[in-house]
């Protein structure tokens, strides 16, 4: 015999076992098809020890309380820790790690009663040291959501353990205590500034009613009930948050029963979950808005269009829009035709428009406003301008977001019926944001976008177009003294109805500008089970995912 | 095989991942996007929290910089930090590797085995009824696209039946001891396993039938039955050794392509690997992250193209000879 065939042989039995290690492995496929039904944790245990299991598909990004930017890290960032004040389910300012507060004479100076039996999750007390700890550090150094809050920020004093004073260089119309979330000094306090930046915070400690167990990344995040929380123990034992990469594979989990409630559902989905047994479909108000942005940038060095300075040309294009026609074609009826830049959400907040006043669906009016402003109509259907410019934008929309490629198909059309051409172009959201956020020399003219509020205070969704957040948020680069103005004095006036008044008439100056088109307020969509817990209160901003994290503390197991 | 051939083949090996590791971080960089804008957008960041992120992830300095930073810091096995998750590039990659291997690896080798059986078995019954089931159904299995198969499964098995998980690698929370969590893990992965296989057995299978259609009707097959060998003999040792050439560049082919996933497979069914891992990187411009799969990628490519190389010699003596 050869060494070839020896090989050969040798070959065929190695391939020989191959083949049995290959169909061993297809049978342990085979018998793990064939078992029994889908196991669920929490479904089985007694209700004291049920698990309260959340569905999303918008994954968490950090669980360190500096750093976090995601929505889905907020929702358990603050159930680990806490802030001094809190909203409640209502959206109320409610006393949170501290339970009582006075503010001074001339609003500038806040002092805090914290509760004397709160405690760490290792155990160690919570103090006034920790307290101010948490703003120096959070003010020195820039870090995170919260800094937005902190501007005006001047120092911290710790009157006793548990007392602690906040003073700020002017008066807060916003509490900050409402953003900040308080971490322990014993653990942060020997870290540098970049070393709490890159810190993952693998194990948090907080204050809060959950303490952290598991997060198994681009699975899910655990946690269990704080037994030594100073609130009122909540019922379920623990919540995890079970990301879903697709979100048809998420509703039919919860029709299912493996999970108990999604924290966003796209219209679709949702209508189709409505005739489920077990499951509530909610729609509630939601705390964001899409508009249409205009480049207002009156820098020498923007190549955006320069017709789009004129006010009149800007109004003309809102007009064009309809706006009821929008929410039911786009977003599927889920939502409100939109006006200020405060979402109705806001309640008392929002300047309300009448109809007949509002640039809203008035194509007739948006051609007669061009005609007397000199845009003659042109041979092709596109206006011109005194010096035979054609009235043609370039319009940039996000691909991926299904709505606004819509409302830019839509609005393509609204435009050139009054005689004005755009030009669509959709981008991933990357792509557009650097483009639209290039202070320097911005190159675009249109874009359709849209906003989130942080918090239920207008203050954020107001600072957004202010003169000096170009080149931080404002992406239509706005600039209004009078508007910058009016925002100044609402930042400060202590007096409610005083700044409830200051936001409507920012809101209105605004408005008039049209630098933004607000086409629509989106509802929130979610969806529940009825037959595992009980009590969800349905209430703007969301069930769950929203300011208030009143409704994971009170729900009961059914 | 000699000491000369392996030092070219190495020497082309380094040079063709430097280059790829150079074209990864100028492709990544020069797309237009600040992974620093969004998140600062949609954290509610402040022009100066902004200015500290961008500060952080070594963005304030300029490309030549950050491009020899980078070389620097790989050549010390350092590939970097994620943006997103802010953990060393290695431990992001680590786990979504190992989820992968364990879904596309299990797949892959059951695949090829069931794969390159029925092709066996359709070429040595060429034109017979089984001929032609396996081929149209391979050929119906192979046009359909993966996340359809997916979704057609989760339909049968999860929704209508409720007899498998439909999504994620383990149940969340479940603690059961070390055989409950192997099982655990087991029955996830089946549903998503099983979509890969149906899909891809059928590239194997018709690869492997038709080469080996053309070489059961060659001479030496006629000598091997004029010799009075048993058919299992002449089909499984000299027929398929001999057809093996075009399924060793298939394989290769295919298990470079395994670390790259099943982007559209993982997707539908939550699984947490490098598919799903890059497509989240990509919309968060996680540089870093992108660049460490994509340098994976391409030592996986090279690595399954240099190993098929070496096989070549080992099957053919044309090669050898050359």
């Amino acid at each position: 015999m050869n060494k070839k065939v020896e090989a050969l042989q040798a070959r065929g039995i190695s391939r020989r076992q191959f083949l049995a290690i290959g169909a061993a492995s297809a049978g342990a496929v085979g018998i793990a098809a064939l078992s029994g039904p889908v196991q669920s944790a929490g479904a089985t245990t007694s209700s004291a020890q049920r698990i309260l299991r959340v569905g999303w598909t918008t994954p968490p990004d950090l669980l360190n309380p500096f750093t976090f930017t995601s929505s889905a890290s907020f929702e358990i960032v603050s159930l680990m820790y806490d802030t001094l004040l809190e909203y409640d389910v209502n959206l109320k300012s409610s006393a949170g790690l501290a339970q009582s507060h006075t503010v001074s004479a001339d609003g500038k100076t806040f002092t805090y009663k914290l509760r004397p039996n709160a405690t760490w999750h290792d155990g160690k007390p919570v103090t006034a040291a920790d307290v101010k700890f948490t703003f120096d550090t959070t003010a020195k150094n820039n870090l995170g959501q919260a800094a937005w809050s902190l501007g005006e920020y001047l120092s911290s004093r710790v009157v006793d353990t548990h007392t602690v004073a906040i003073t700020y260089k002017k008066p807060q119309a916003f509490d900050p205590a409402l953003a900040v979330f308080i971490v322990p000094q014993h653990i942060w306090g020997s870290m540098s500034s970049s070393q709490i930046q890159s810190n993952t915070n693998p194990k948090p400690v907080g204050s809060g009613p959950y303490r952290f167990k598991k997060w198994a990344t681009g699975q899910y995040v655990q946690v269990v009930r704080n037994a030594g929380w100073w609130g009122v123990a909540p019922h379920a034992a623990g919540i995890i948050w079970n990301e879903f990469a697709n979100a048809d594979v998420m509703t039919q989990s919860l029709a299912s029963g493996s999970v108990d409630i999604l924290t966003e559902v796209p219209a679709v989905l949702w209508n189709g979950l409505k005739s489920k047994p077990g499951v509530k479909a909610a729609e509630m108000q939601s705390f964001s808005f899409h508009h249409i942005g205009f480049n207002v940038s009156k820098a020498k060095t923007s190549k955006g269009n320069p017709l789009l300075l004129d006010k009149t040309v800007r109004q003309a294009l809102s007009y064009s829009l309809n706006r009821a026609q929008l929410v039911a074609l786009a977003l599927a009826g889920h939502g409100q035709p939109g006006s200020v830049q405060l979402p109705p959400s806001f309640g008392d907040w929002q300047e309300k428009i009448p109809r007949n006043q509002q640039f809203d669906n008035n194509p007739a009016k948006a051609k007669k406003m061009l005609a007397k402003a000199g845009y003659k109509l042109g041979s092709n259907g596109i206006r011109v301008d005194k010096h035979g410019k054609p009235l043609h934008f370039r319009l940039i929309v996000i691909q991926t977001t299904d709505e606004d490629v819509l409302a830019g198909q839509i609005f393509v059309k609204a435009a050139k019926a009054v005689g004005i051409s755009l030009t669509l172009e959709t981008l991933d959201s990357t792509t557009l944001g650097n483009i639209v956020y290039n202070s320097a020399a911005p190159d675009w003219d249109i874009f359709i976008w849209g906003w989130d509020a942080n918090n239920p205070d207008p203050d954020y969704l107001l600072s957004i177009d202010l003169t000096s957040q170009i080149g931080g948020n404002n992406d239509v680069f706005y600039s209004n003294p009078a508007y910058d103005a009016l925002y100044a004095q609402q930042a400060v006036a202590m007096n409610r109805a005083e700044r409830v008044n200051l936001v409507h008439q920012a809101q209105k100056m605004f408005y008039e500008d049209a630098a933004y088109c607000v086409m629509w307020y989106q509802s929130k969509l979610q969806a529940y089970r009825t037959d595992t817990w009980q009590g969800w209160k349905e209430t703007r901003g969301g069930v769950v995912y929203n300011f208030t994290r009143s409704n994971y503390l009170t729900v009961k197991p059914k | 095989m000699n000491a000369r051939y392996f030092a070219r083949k190495i020497s082309t090996l380094v040079v063709t991942l430097f280059l790829t590791v150079s074209f990864n971080f100028l492709l990544f960089h020069v797309l237009p996007g600040s992974p620093v804008q969004l998140l600062a957008r949609s954290g509610h960041y402040d022009a100066a929290a902004k200015a500290s992120l961008t500060k952080l992830f070594g963005l304030n300095h300029g490309l030549l910089t950050q491009y020899f930073v980078y070389l620097k810091n790989m050549v010390r096995g350092d590939l970097g930090f994620s943006y997103t998750f802010r953990k060393p590039v290695t431990t992001v990659l680590g786990a979504a590797v190992g989820n992968t291997v364990l879904l596309v690896g299990t797949a892959t080798v059951i695949t090829i085995f069931i794969g390159i059986w029925l092709g066996v078995k359709a070429a040595s019954r060429a034109n017979s009824l089984a001929d032609t089931s396996i081929t149209v159904t391979s050929l119906t299995l192979w046009s359909m696209p993966d996340f359809f198969t997916g979704m057609i499964l989760i339909f049968v098995a999860g929704v209508w039946t409720h007899v498998l998980p439909i999504s994620g690698i383990e149940t969340p929370g479940l603690s059961v001891g070390w055989l409950g969590h192997f099982y655990d893990v087991a029955k996830h992965l089946a549903l998503p396993a099983l979509t890969l296989m149906l899909v891809n057995a059928a590239e194997f299978s018709l690869i492997t039938r038709n080469s080996m259609v053309d070489v059961m009707v060659d001479d030496y097959m006629v000598t091997a039955r004029a010799k009075g060998l048993a058919k299992r003999v002449i089909v499984w040792r000299h027929a398929l050794r001999n057809a093996l050439l075009p399924i060793v560049t298939a394989t290769a082919l295919y298990v470079g392509m395994v670390l790259g996933g099943a982007i559209q497979v993982e997707t539908v069914f939550s699984w947490p690997g490098m598919g799903l891992l890059i497509y989240n990187s990509v919309e968060q411009r996680d540089y870093p992250v992108l660049e460490g799969c994509f340098l994976l990628f391409a030592i996986a490519v090279i690595a399954t193209n240099f190993i098929s190389d070496i096989l070549y010699q080992v099957l053919d003596a044309r090669v050898r000879k050359n």
